[in-house]
């Protein structure tokens, strides 16, 4: 009796995988069709360029190097002629990189993205550290929402970084931006600023 | 013709063997074809966690403390938040509360679907661990909407989570749902009764309850000796005591056992989704703690219940912007010492010890950490 009975359960164990028969597959030819990544995917860390100017949204405050965990971002800022930090070089090595987001989560100034890009394996180790200017090639066909405050032409630089983040809020609806509340991110920033980065380019500006 | 010499002999199972779920190595004494000892050697994917979030600040140790347990990131991430929260006295708002309840169950399905097909699997049935992969992703793609990360979330935040929901969550969330409840009719039809399921699981590696919480095995292999230890009902941390659920046990304590509990835990885990999808109020998900984090000095254990059972995390802190001491709990480290204690001397075969490790549902990084 038992044989029959084991056999019943396999040809009904059978029936049951047979209904998936004809069913069409849920896999997809990889490097033929493509799935479309969401939205929000964490992939490459790219800089994001401003949409009409084309330069780089990067003030070089170096917030986002301070919050990453594998220390994957390499920013050198020195001060210029005027005082002002400006970016001489923004390394991002892509083998330390871990994908968190917090850069961009720690940035104010909608100048760190991570774009859905993920092939970009290379031949060479070397190949993975990417300079300031293949960040921003990177960057150029991602869309993002510009929370800054318009800037307008021959404000004085205190009075700009100190309105930047508060201003923005108007600007874009919560639920819109997704991953980051613009008066977090403004409270955030003047306590980074204040405690955090002493030598930073806003805190300076809001010291003076 | 005299008798023949007969000694007992060392086989090494891994340390890279399909069966161990990572990186196990198994020194199993054998005679002839019957396991007398066998002792697990670790350490092979010891990364240092504990170390590395001791030079990191709070913030930064949430991405390590996703892999520490990747199966269940979501987990590790609350672990990791929920202390920090108790020892700086931070308030989670109530939205955050039950975003993150519907992503650890969710989380909570999709390791124990992961089971159900490895468990398949590695005793030979190959259809199951398709399946149970392909439900999986269904969770995993709300994941990956939400975070932006298919694994390891970095989701959760001190204070909340990151970001909130995606307008159309709630309703892919319900409908993936219906699709994983519908079909477990599938997943048990296709096991439950089959002959060759039942001989590998029915009556291999019985465990005691009074045994197994001698060695600190929690989770769903203590519920298949018939002890009720769930976190979620014995010790409520976030908002679990607002939903009805059962924790379900058996009595057997062998395989097949811990087999059933993982499958009705699936459906109790659909059932506090359900709930709290219902009753995911609007408002905040974030509470704002300053950039330069600094609890309070001060020590804190605090614990949750993982999928692989209890999973801890003890902080020490002296007011600093990095914690002094960080020590991770996880469930799997006390089921794998438990695994000898389970075959010695049963007389059971490598195959048979194959369904016991994957029915302990062990995870090799949360043993190393
Ligand atoms: S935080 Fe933003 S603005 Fe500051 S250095 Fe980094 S990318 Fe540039
Ligand atoms: S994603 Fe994380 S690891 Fe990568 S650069 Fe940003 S902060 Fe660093």
């Amino acid at each position: 009796m038992g044989v029959l009975k084991s056999f019943v359960e396999l040809i009904r164990g059978l029936g049951i995988a047979g209904k998936h028969l004809g069913r069409h597959a849920i896999t997809i030819q990889y490097p033929e069709e493509k799935w479309t990544m969401p939205e929000k995917s964490r992939g490459i860390v790219v800089l994001l360029s401003d949409k009409e100017t084309g330069e780089l949204n990067c003030t070089a405050c170096q917030l986002c190097m301070r919050a990453c965990p594998t220390a994957a971002i390499d920013i050198d800022a020195p001060r210029g002629e005027d005082k002002k930090r400006y970016l001489a070089r923004f390394e991002v090595d892509h083998m330390l990189c871990c994908f968190c987001g917090l850069c961009v989560e720690a940035c104010n100034f909608c100048a760190i993205e991570m774009s859905t890009e993920y092939e970009f394996s290379t031949l060479n180790k070397s190949d993975l550290i990417w300079d300031k200017d293949k960040l921003q090639e990177m960057g150029r066909n991602v869309d993002y929402v510009d929370t800054r405050k318009k800037k307008e032409p021959k404000t004085p630089p205190e009075a700009d970084a100190a309105t930047k983040p508060a201003e923005a809020k108007p600007d874009v609806a919560p639920a819109s931006t997704g991953d980051v509340n613009p008066e977090t991110k403004a409270a955030e920033a003047k306590d980074a600023t204040s405690t955090d980065t002493p030598s930073g380019d806003t805190g300076k500006e809001e010291d003076k | 013709m005299g008798d023949l010499r007969t000694e007992e002999f060392v086989v090494n199972m891994g340390p890279v063997h399909p069966s161990t779920h990572g990186v196990c190595r198994l020194m199993l004494t054998m005679n002839g074809e019957q396991i007398v000892d066998a002792e697990p050697v670790i350490g092979y994917l010891h990364r240092a966690i504990e170390k590395i979030c001791e030079n990191r600040t709070y913030p930064q140790c949430i991405p390590m403390m996703d892999r520490f347990e990747y199966v269940t990131a979501m987990s590790t991430n609350e672990l990791f938040c929920l202390a920090t929260e108790r020892l700086a006295e931070v308030e989670v708002p109530e939205r955050a509360e039950y975003i993150r309840v519907i992503m650890l169950e969710l989380n909570r399905i999709a390791s124990h679907l992961i089971f159900y097909g490895t468990t398949a699997m590695d005793c030979g049935a190959l259809t199951p661990f398709l399946w149970g992969l392909r439900e999986r992703e269904l969770i995993i793609d709300l994941f990956e909407e939400t975070c932006g990360q298919r694994l390891t979330y970095n989701y959760f935040r001190i204070g909340g989570v990151a970001n909130d929901l995606p307008i159309d969550f709630v309703p892919k969330c319900r409908s993936a749902l219906d699709v994983i409840e519908g079909k477990m009719s599938d997943y048990t039809g296709i096991l439950n009764n089959n002959p060759i399921w039942l001989a590998r699981l029915k009556g291999i590696g019985t465990a005691e309850a009074d045994h197994a919480l001698a060695w600190g095995v929690t989770g769903p292999v203590l519920r298949a000796c018939g002890v009720a230890h769930d976190l979620r009902k014995d010790d409520p941390y976030s908002i679990y005591d607002r939903f009805d659920f059962e924790v379900p046990i058996a009595q057997e304590g062998d395989c097949y056992a811990r087999y059933l509990v993982r499958l009705e835990e699936i459906r109790q885990s659909i059932k506090i989704v359900r709930q709290a999808l219902d009753g995911l109020p609007e408002g905040e998900t974030r509470t704002k703690i300053k950039a330069n984090f600094k609890p309070p000095a001060g020590e804190i254990y605090t614990r949750i219940e993982n999928s692989r059972g209890e999973m801890g995390i003890y902080i020490q802190s002296n007011g600093d912007k990095k914690p002094l001491r960080v020590k991770l709990r996880g469930g799997s480290y006390n089921q794998l010492q438990f695994l000898p204690e389970i075959v010695r001397g049963k007389g059971y075969l490598i195959a048979d010890l194959v369904a016991i490790f994957a029915t302990f549902d062990v995870i090799l990084p949360e043993v190393d950490r």
